[in-house]
C-alpha cells in the first residue's frame, strides 16, 4: 500500500462548497413520517429503574438446588442475590432459562415446568455492569439447577403378534406395545416376560418363547408396574414332516433365491400358523479367504449369497427340519469402463448435466456451473470422442446448480442460486437450435427468490423446489410466459426438500429426515394434478440423509423400487479441513420396495465404503451412480434385490476421473450420470462433462478386487 | 413515504461530480487533505457468503492481505451461505451465522487466532446479524428468514459455552441488523417488512417495544410481496408492504441515539432510545442505505449504499453526510471502523463471479487507502482486536 500527500485544488474546493449549498437542504430534517408515536407498542414502562450496585463477593443463591419433577409438573425456583455477610440484596434481575426448554420450560419469574423426561440444567445468571471489566462475554453470578425428569409411569403394557395355534417344540418371538401414562408408546422400556408353567412354554431371556409341550400356560409381560397376561394352549405340533422348496438350485451372488416351508400332518394337510425359521450354512468357494458372512436368509425366506460357494437352507419347524442345499456361483457381471471423451471444464466447478438428441438429429448436452459466475454450457456430443462446446448461457447467478431439457428437446430450464439482487428462480432457454444458438425465453423468479435448487421437467410443467421448504408448479406450455398452477409442502415440522423427479405422473421428492415423498401429480389415479399434488405416501430412514429419489420400475421383475440416495458431509473428520484433502462423503443407496404407497420396504442398500453418493440414474435394469470422491459407479441392479449389493458382486465398473489439469488436480468428485445411447455421460465438480462406455474385460478371469 | 422527487436528480447530479472529483462537502469533520498510514495492525473476519468462506484480513503498515481463508459449513457441495459475523466481547471467539440448512440455519463457534472450530447450533430460518452481550454471555442471533413467506419470524438466544439455543421469539417479518446496548439489558433491531424498529428485553428474551419507522404494520399474515431487497417505487407503501425496509441498526451511543438505514426509504433514521422516538430522519442522496457504523467519537456515521455502490460519511452533528465514495466493485455490504476510529472497513459483494471486496477507507480523508479481494458476495464484517 502507498500513500502520499496531496492537497486539493481550489476548484475543487469551491465545487464542495457549491454542492454543500446546493445539497445541504436535503439532509438534515426532522421526521417527516410517521415515525413517532401512536404506532409505539409497549413503551410504557420504558423508564430503567435504577440498579442497587452488587458488591464484591456477592453470592446469587437458587432454591432448591436440585429438583425432580414429574412430566406436567411445575415449581418455582428462588433466586436471592446475597452480599458478602449473607443479607438479601433486592432488586437485582436475575435470568433464567432452560438448556432444554422442550424438556423443560422456565420463564422469567423461575416458573418451570416439565414437559418431557430428561435431566435438564436450568440456569440462574446476574448480568455483569456495563462498564465492568473485563469486558469479556460472561455473566456476574451464575447457578446451575440440575432437574431430574423421569420417564413417565407405564400406564399399560399389551402382549400382541401372538400366532393362532401354539405348537409344542416350537419358538415364537415375543412382541409388546407399552405405553405410559402421558400416551406415548414406549420403546425403551424393558419388558420382563414369565410363564405360569414352565414345563410348557418358557421364555428364553431374549424376547423369545420357546414351546415346550402340550398344555396350558399363562404368559406375563411386565413393564414397570403394568402388566399384561394371556392364556396359551400349546397344541402338540401335528408336522410329520417339514416341505422345503427353493425357487433355483443354483443362482449367482445377489440373486435372490425364493424358499417356502411348508408342515404336513400325517393326512398331508399343511399345518396353519407353524411358526418356521430359516438358518443358512454352507462354505464359500475355494480360493475366497477369510471370506466373512458370505450369505443371509431372512425370515420371509428370502436367501442371497455375497459370495460363491455352496450353501445348505434349513428351515425349523419345531423338531421338524428340513435342508436344501444351493449352488452360488460369481456374478461375474464386471466389465471395464473406458474413456471416450471430455469436455474439459477446469476454471470452475461443474454441476449438473441433461443429454438429449436435438431437433436437428444430433446430441447435445447442458451442464452447469457451480459457485462461479452463473453459466450454462451447451455441447454437441454427437461424437463423444469430440465433446465441442458450443455456446454458454449466463444469468445473474452463482450457481447453476440444475439443468433440465423438456421431452420434446426445445426448451431447457436452468435453475438460479446466488443472484446479486437475491431474486433467483430459474431460467427457460430456447434449446431448439443449439447450433444456431440458445437463447434465453422467460425467467420465473415469482416466490422462487430464495434459491431453486432443482427443477425436473414433465409433461409441460416445471417442478422447481423454492427455498428448500416446498416444490411449485410452473405450467411452461408457453414458454415465453411461465405461470405457477400450483405447489406441495410437507406440513411436518422442520420440513426440507431438496430434490424432485417426475415420472409417469407421480413425482418423487427427497426430503432429509422426511425421505422420499411420493405425490400424485396426475398419473396414478388419486385425484392428483398439477394444480393439486396429492400425497401417495413416504418413506424415511432413521439418517435423514435423504438427497435423491430414482423411481425405477424393474424391467426383469416388474417390481417398483424407489432409489434412494444419501448426500452426508463430512465422512466423519475426513475432508473437514479442506487444506488436508478435498471434501469426502459419506452415505449410499437406499433401496425402497414400494409397490404400495402405504407400504414401502427397504430392502436393499449399494454402499461404497468411505465415500459418498450424489446423483443416480437406472436405465435397462443398470445403476449409474456418481459417487463423489468414489467416482462413477455401474450396478447391476438386475432380478429382484435384497441385501448388500456391493459385497454381492453386483458392480459392473468403476471409473475414477482423474484429470491433471481440473480445479482441483486428479480429485474425482462425480457429480451425475446419464447414459445415453451406449455411452455414459457424466459431470465432474472439478473437471467438466465426460463420456465413457462399457467393453467387455479383456481377460474375463482377472479378479479385480475381491473375489465373488 | 415522504421523498422529494424534485430534488433527487439534482443529488444525483452532484453526488455524481462529487464521486469523480473525491471531495468532500465541508463540515466540522475536515478532511485532512494527507493520508497518514495506519501505525498499527487491524484485523477483521469477514464472511464471503457464496464462497462458504470466512476470511481473515490484516490492514496495518504494510499493507492488506488475507491472512487466512477458513471454509465454513459441513457441505461442500451446498452453498450453505455464512452471512453474519461477531466478535464475542473480550475477542476470544468469533461466531457466524450460516443462513441455510435443512431448512433451518446455524450459529458456529470459532476460536480466534486458531480459528479452530469449536461447535454450533441450529437456530432459525436463515439466520443473519448477530451480537453477543458482554454482560451476559448470551448470544442473538435475527433469524431473517429473507426468503420465506413474508410472516413473522423469530430471533434465537444462544447460550455460547454450551452452543445451545435457550430462546426463540417472535420478532416480527424480516429482522435484520441485532445490536446490543452496552449494557447488554436490550437488542435493537430492525423488521424490514414491517417497517419498524425493535428494541428487546434481551433479559426476558421478548420485544420490549416498536417503533413505526414507516407505514406497514405488524402484520401476521404473509404480504403480497415476495421480494427480498428489490426497489420499492415512491409511493408505495400500503399495507403490507414495506415503505423504507429499516435494514440496519448501529448499538446505542452514549446518548442513547441508534441510527437506523432504511434501505427503501433511502433515510437513515436517528432514533432516541430513551424517548423511544425518531429524533432526525435524514435523507440520503444515494439509495440503498443498507448497513451503517459510528466512530468511537460519535461524531462520525460510515453508510453503505446497496443500491448506490458507494460508501457515505455522515457528519452526525450537522446531520449531512459529507463524503461519500464509490466502492469498486457493486453491492456494498457491511461496514465496521476501527477502534481508534481512524479506519472503516467496508465489504462488497461484487456481481455473479466476482470476488468479494473488503476496502478500507481513512477516517479523516475519506479516501480509499487500501482494498483486497476475498472469496465471492463480501457480507458481515467484524474487526478483531487481536492483542
Amino acid at each position: 500500500m502507498t500513500m502520499k500527500r496531496t492537497s486539493p485544488p481550489v476548484w475543487l474546493a469551491l465545487l464542495a462548497a457549491v454542492f454543500f449549498l446546493l445539497a445541504s437542504p436535503l439532509a438534515a430534517q426532522e421526521p417527516a413520517e410517521p415515525a413517532t408515536g401512536e404506532e409505539q407498542a409497549g413503551d410504557e414502562g420504558a423508564e430503567e429503574e435504577e440498579k442497587p450496585p452488587i458488591p464484591a463477593g456477592a453470592e446469587l443463591r437458587v432454591s432448591p438446588t436440585e429438583l425432580t419433577l414429574e412430566v406436567g409438573d411445575k415449581a418455582t425456583l428462588t433466586a436471592t442475590v446475597v452480599d458478602g455477610d449473607g443479607e438479601a440484596i433486592e432488586g437485582i434481575d436475575v435470568v433464567f432459562f432452560s438448556r432444554n426448554r422442550r424438556r423443560l420450560g422456565v420463564n422469567p419469574a423461575g416458573e418451570v415446568e416439565a414437559h418431557g423426561p430428561g435431566d435438564v440444567q436450568v440456569i440462574a445468571l446476574v448480568p455483569k455492569e456495563a462498564e465492568d471489566e473485563p469486558r469479556r462475554a460472561e455473566a456476574l453470578l451464575r447457578v446451575e439447577v440440575e432437574v431430574t425428569i423421569p420417564n413417565p409411569p407405564v400406564e399399560s403394557v399389551e402382549i400382541v403378534g401372538l400366532p393362532g395355534a401354539f405348537y409344542s417344540g416350537t419358538h415364537l418371538t415375543l412382541q409388546a406395545r407399552v405405553v405410559d401414562i402421558t400416551d406415548v408408546v414406549r420403546d425403551n422400556v424393558e419388558v420382563a416376560w414369565s410363564s405360569s408353567n414352565t414345563d410348557v412354554a418358557v421364555p428364553d431371556g431374549f424376547g423369545g418363547l420357546d414351546l415346550l409341550a402340550p398344555g396350558r400356560a399363562t404368559l406375563t409381560a411386565t413393564a414397570e408396574d403394568a402388566t399384561s397376561q394371556v392364556d396359551i394352549q400349546v397344541a402338540r405340533n401335528p408336522t410329520e414332516h417339514l416341505e422345503l422348496t427353493a425357487s433355483a438350485d443354483e443362482a449367482r451372488t445377489g440373486d435372490v433365491v425364493r424358499f417356502e416351508a411348508v408342515g404336513r400332518d400325517d393326512s398331508g394337510n399343511e399345518v396353519e400358523d407353524l411358526p418356521i425359521r430359516f438358518l443358512v450354512a454352507g462354505q464359500s468357494a475355494t480360493g475366497i479367504l477369510a471370506p466373512g458372512a458370505t450369505a443371509q436368509i431372512e425370515q420371509d425366506g428370502a436367501f442371497v449369497a455375497e459370495r460363491s460357494g455352496i450353501y445348505t437352507v434349513t428351515a425349523l419347524g419345531g423338531s421338524h427340519s428340513a435342508s436344501v442345499p444351493v449352488r452360488v456361483t460369481p456374478r461375474r457381471v464386471n466389465k471395464e469402463i473406458e474413456f471416450v471423451g471430455q469436455g474439459k471444464v477446469s476454471d470452475r466447478r461443474t454441476s449438473d448435466l441433461w443429454v438429449w438428441e436435438g431437433t436437428d438429429g444430433r446430441d447435445y448436452a447442458i451442464t452447469g456451473t457451480w459457485g462461479a459466475e452463473g453459466h450454462a454450457y451447451i455441447w454437441d456430443v454427437t461424437n463423444p470422442e469430440s465433446i465441442v462446446l458450443i455456446d454458454a448461457v449466463r444469468v445473474d447467478a452463482r450457481t447453476v446448480n440444475d439443468v433440465k431439457v423438456s421431452e420434446d428437446g426445445r426448451v431447457a430450464v436452468i435453475s438460479r442460486e446466488g443472484a446479486s439482487d437475491r431474486k433467483n428462480g430459474f431460467v427457460v432457454l430456447d434449446v431448439s437450435e443449439p447450433q444456431v444458438g440458445v437463447r434465453i425465453l422467460s425467467r420465473f423468479d415469482d416466490q422462487l427468490r430464495g434459491g431453486v435448487h432443482n427443477v425436473f421437467i414433465h409433461d409441460e410443467h416445471v417442478y422447481a423446489l423454492s427455498n428448500g421448504r416446498r416444490f411449485d408448479v410452473i405450467s411452461i406450455e408457453d414458454p415465453t410466459q411461465p405461470y405457477r398452477v400450483g405447489r406441495f409442502e410437507l406440513d411436518t415440522p422442520g420440513h426440507s426438500i431438496h430434490d424432485i423427479w417426475v415420472v409417469d405422473g407421480v413425482a418423487f421428492s427427497s426430503n432429509w429426515d422426511d425421505g422420499v415423498v411420493a405425490i400424485d401429480v396426475g398419473g396414478a389415479g388419486m385425484g392428483g394434478a398439477p394444480n393439486n399434488p396429492v400425497q401417495l405416501g413416504s418413506y424415511a430412514y432413521p439418517s435423514g440423509w435423504n438427497h435423491a429419489a430414482y423411481p425405477y420400475r424393474s424391467e426383469s421383475t416388474g417390481e417398483f423400487y424407489v432409489f434412494a440416495g444419501d448426500e452426508a458431509f463430512p465422512y466423519g473428520e475426513l475432508g473437514r479441513d479442506p487444506r488436508a484433502a478435498p471434501p469426502r462423503a459419506a452415505g449410499w443407496i437406499h433401496v425402497i420396495s414400494w409397490d404400495d404407497w402405504e407400504n414401502p420396504r427397504e430392502v436393499a442398500r449399494y454402499q461404497v465404503p468411505e465415500a459418498g453418493t450424489h446423483n443416480l440414474w437406472i436405465e435397462d435394469d443398470i445403476m449409474y451412480v456418481a459417487y463423489y470422491n468414489g467416482g462413477l459407479r455401474v450396478v447391476d441392479v438386475s432380478g429382484e434385490l435384497r441385501g448388500d449389493l456391493y459385497q454381492q458382486g453386483r458392480e459392473i465398473g468403476m471409473f475414477m476421473p482423474y484429470d491433471p489439469d481440473a480445479l482441483v488436480p486428479n480429485s474425482p468428485f462425480v457429480w451425475g450420470p446419464q447414459p445415453y445411447k451406449g455411452h455414459i455421460f457424466f459431470s465432474d465438480w472439478h473437471s467438466g462433462l465426460w463420456a465413457v462406455k462399457l467393453k467387455d474385460p479383456e481377460d474375463p478371469n482377472r479378479i479385480i478386487g475381491e473375489p465373488h | 413515504m415522504h421523498m422529494s422527487t424534485r430534488r433527487q436528480p439534482r443529488t444525483a447530479a452532484l453526488s455524481t461530480l462529487l464521486l469523480a472529483f473525491g471531495v468532500f462537502t465541508g463540515s466540522a469533520l475536515h478532511a485532512e487533505s494527507d493520508l497518514t498510514p495506519p501505525s498499527r495492525e487491524y484485523y477483521a473476519y469477514v464472511c464471503a457468503e457464496s464462497e462458504d468462506q470466512v476470511a481473515l484480513v490484516r490492514f496495518g503498515p504494510s499493507g492488506i492481505e488475507v491472512t487466512k481463508t477458513i471454509t465454513v459449513g459441513s457441505f461442500p457441495a451446498e452453498t450453505e451461505g455464512p452471512h453474519g459475523i461477531n466478535i464475542s466481547p473480550g475477542g476470544r471467539y468469533w461466531y457466524v451465522s450460516i443462513a441455510h440448512g435443512n431448512p433451518f440455519g446455524s450459529i458456529h463457534k470459532y476460536e480466534t487466532g486458531t480459528d479452530e472450530w469449536l461447535g454450533d447450533v441450529q437456530v432459525g430460518m436463515f439466520p443473519a446479524t448477530l451480537d453477543v452481550a458482554a454482560t451476559t454471555g448470551l448470544l442473538f442471533v435475527v433469524n431473517s428468514d429473507f426468503y420465506g413467506d413474508h410472516v413473522p419470524s423469530t430471533i434465537s438466544v444462544v447460550e455460547t459455552s454450551t452452543m445451545t439455543e435457550i430462546a426463540q421469539f417472535e420478532s416480527g417479518t424480516m429482522p435484520h441488523g441485532a445490536r446490543f446496548s452496552r449494557d447488554g439489558r436490550k437488542l435493537y433491531s430492525a423488521n424490514m417488512m414491517d417497517d419498524e424498529l425493535v428494541e428487546i428485553d434481551a433479559l426476558r428474551f421478548e420485544v420490549g417495544r416498536r417503533l413505526k419507522l414507516g407505514r406497514t404494520g405488524h402484520s401476521a399474515g404473509g404480504h403480497a410481496r415476495h421480494a427480498g431487497h428489490e426497489d420499492t417505487a415512491a409511493g408505495h407503501g400500503a399495507h403490507g408492504q414495506p415503505s423504507v425496509e429499516p435494514s440496519w441498526v448501529t448499538p446505542p451511543t452514549s446518548g442513547g441515539m441508534v441510527y437506523v438505514t432504511a434501505l427503501s426509504g433511502n433515510a437513515i433514521y436517528e432514533v432516541d432510545t430513551g424517548a423511544w422516538k425518531v429524533a432526525r430522519r435524514l435523507e440520503t442522496p444515494a439509495p440503498g442505505p443498507y448497513n451503517a457504523a459510528v466512530a468511537p467519537d460519535e461524531r462520525l456515521l460510515v453508510v453503505t449504499y446497496k443500491k448506490g455502490d458507494s460508501v457515505g460519511f455522515w457528519d452526525l452533528d450537522e446531520g449531512r453526510e459529507v463524503a461519500r465514495v464509490s466502492t469498486t466493485r457493486r453491492i456494498p455490504h457491511g461496514v465496521a471502523i476501527t477502534s481508534d476510529g481512524r479506519f472503516s472497513l467496508v465489504t462488497v459483494e461484487g456481481v455473479g463471479g466476482e470476488p468479494g471486496v473488503v476496502e478500507v477507507y481513512d477516517n479523516g480523508a475519506f479516501r480509499r487507502v487500501a482494498q483486497i479481494d476475498i472469496g465471492k458476495q463480501a457480507g458481515g464484517i467484524a474487526l478483531w482486536e487481536r492483542n
